[in-house]
């Protein structure tokens, strides 16, 4: 019955041309839209698995409402079942995109960048010292588009920085991420005994939430966040973005699937008689259904293939130009392919449904006086 | 009376042309016996193709049994008449209804492959019938690259492909020359001679000469048979 379907399709090529660009326009939409949101969702997970073992202490007017202050870290240290803790100041790297490039300055004490980085490993030089000041270490994104060596000197606000260190790849914020001295940042931003988050390391066998709460008992004036509440906020901030994303992207090929059904309403018209014929050779209502539908799946899954080839290739090359800028935007996944192809066919077969339901209705009589 | 293949009983049909009721058939009673080449004339309008429609199971009567190969099919169920279909009745149509996009061998293939007939058997069985219809070098043409007479030959042999109890032919001369029209009839002659039970509607009387039998049909009823 496979060869009738294709002959079906393919005998009405332009036709079938149109509906299969219709719903490949649409998985090209899902594609890009899908990888993109797959990429956030990855650097997420991953920035979450490297940092998950702390819990993060902030101003009680929030992150970004100042507050917060370098005495609050002997504070927190106090608490009972916190092994360590040291405060750092976020900033954009590339004030003149407002940050929108994604890289960030990760200013912290230098003789805890080994801790607050962990379990990141270097790919050359060495972490920051006590004593460092203008040094500079950076994640592989920005060590990429600025070309930099051990050595290199690296601008940020005005002041050049020495390249001590250079870290692996982690798929995390850490590639975009140049880690300098907590003390340097808070004097060349003028933003002196200013912190933006206090890391709470808890000791073994500790319940983080718990601790987490100890915390804000124990110092005033702050909240905080354990790696579970961090998962749970961050994970509804993604959920809305993959809704808003994947729904935009499904809108376009749910257009290509109308495409389908109009397609197969006018096919399963002109072919009327060709129904009749089969009915009077003894095809039963499955047969109809199978050779209808199955040429809206098969459009379906054709549309689905260039749908994903085309947007592979697009997400391949965007991620190959922003890859100079150290920016990767778009992460392809097998799962993300798999859902694009089900949804193509699955599209393709629902469209198929109701112009196949019509064919299964026709009187054979009525089919072979047709036309 | 076991060697009677049809038996058509008091079959009436009423068709509603909006809120009009049209009586396009009533009580029509015929039968007709293994072998025999029979043939259905009658003027336009009078309810041949209707007749057909209901013998060759692909509308129900309003009224009335017909009995094929001793299967009452006017009281079977919609989901069993494509199997009577396929196992007991085979269309020639007047227009041929061959598919285009398929040759010759795919048109006559097809009819079988409702039945599940193996591929290889439904292609050795397909150019037998092919060859024997005189169209051994035209298998893998296509209905647009044949002639008229060759079409219908082609349908004669899809006709064919499941060897029916009954082949049905609506009007199979009606756009072919004469010397075409004689080889159809030839055709149909031959498979007689083999046993096949032949129905033909026709206007044509040089068709019907060569039957064992006439049926006229006029308004809805059949009026003589000889």
């Amino acid at each position: 019955m496979f060869d009738i379907i294709i002959r079906s399709a393919t005998q009405r090529k332009v036709r079938s041309g149109l509906t299969v660009s219709g719903i490949a326009l649409g998985i090209f939409a899902l594609v890009v839209m899908g990888a993109m949101s797959e990429n956030f969702n990855q650097t997420f997970e991953n920035s979450m698995s490297l940092t998950s073992d702390k819990i993060r202490v902030f101003a009680e007017s929030g992150m970004f409402g100042g507050g917060l202050t370098d005495d609050k870290v002997p504070d927190v240290k106090r608490v009972p079942g916190v092994k360590d803790a040291y405060g750092i100041l976020l900033t954009t790297f590339d004030e003149d995109q407002m940050g929108m490039s994604g890289k960030q300055i990760f200013a912290l004490p230098p003789e805890k960048s080994r801790i607050a980085l962990d379990p990141v490993k270097l790919k050359a030089g060495r972490f920051l010292e006590p004593g460092d000041t203008y040094q500079i270490l950076v994640g592989t994104s920005i060590a990429g588009e600025y070309d930099l060596q051990i050595g290199s000197k690296l601008e940020i606000h005005d002041k050049n920085f020495t390249v001590i260190g250079i870290l692996e790849y982690t798929g995390s914020f850490f590639d975009s991420t140049a880690a300098i001295p907590l003390e340097t940042a808070q004097d060349i931003y003028n933003l002196e005994h200013s912190l933006s988050t206090i890391f709470a390391v808890p000791e073994e066998g500790i319940d983080s939430d718990i601790l987490a709460k100890r915390i804000e008992l124990n110092v005033k004036g702050t909240s905080t966040l354990s790696p579970r509440e961090l998962q749970e906020q961050a994970s509804q901030s993604l959920l809305i973005f993959s809704v808003i994303t994947i729904s935009s992207a499904l809108l376009a090929a749910i257009i290509g699937g109308l495409s389908v059904m109009n397609t197969m309403l006018m096919s399963v018209t002109e072919r009327t008689r060709e129904f009749g014929i089969l009915r009077a050779m003894g095809a039963e209502t499955k047969d109809i259904l199978l050779i209808t539908l199955g040429e809206a799946a098969l459009l379906g899954i054709i549309g689905g293939l260039l749908g994903i080839g085309i947007g592979s290739a697009a997400v391949y090359l965007i991620n190959l130009w922003l890859a100079g800028k150290g920016i990767i935007l778009f992460a392809i996944t097998q799962r993300l392919l798999v859902v694009a192809l089900l949804f193509a066919t699955v599209i393709g077969t629902i469209s198929g449904l109701y112009p196949a339901y019509r064919a299964t209705k026709m009187s054979p009589m009525e089919a072979l006086r047709y036309g | 009376m076991d060697d009677i293949i049809l038996d058509v009983r008091d079959i009436s049909k009423i068709y509603m042309q909006g809120k009009i009721p049209v009586n396009a058939l009533h009580d029509v009673t015929f039968y007709v016996k293994k072998g025999e080449f029979v043939s259905i004339m009658g003027p336009s309008g009078s309810g041949k193709s209707t007749l057909m429609g209901i013998v060759g199971c692909l509308e129900k009567p309003t009224a009335g049994k017909v009995i094929i190969d001793g299967i009452e099919v006017t009281s079977v169920s919609d989901g069993q008449l494509p199997r009577i279909r396929r196992e007991k009745i085979g269309f020639v149509f007047q227009h041929y209804n061959l598919l285009n996009s398929l040759t010759a061998l795919g048109n006559v293939e097809l009819a079988m492959r409702f039945s599940k007939v193996s591929r290889q058997e439904r292609v050795e069985r397909a150019e037998t019938l092919l060859k024997k219809l005189g169209l051994g070098d035209r298998l893998n043409h296509r209905p647009t690259e044949l002639s008229g007479g060759e079409q219908q030959r082609v349908s004669i042999a899809r006709a064919m492909a499941n060897w029916p109890a009954i082949i049905l032919a609506d009007e199979p001369t009606g756009e072919v020359d004469s010397k075409t029209r004689d080889a159809i009839v030839e055709t149909f002659k031959l498979l007689k001679s083999r046993g096949q039970t032949i129905i033909v509607v026709t206007h044509d009387p040089d068709v019907a000469k060569h039957c064992d039998r006439v049926l006229r049909i006029v308004d809805g009823t059949v009026v003589d048979s000889d």
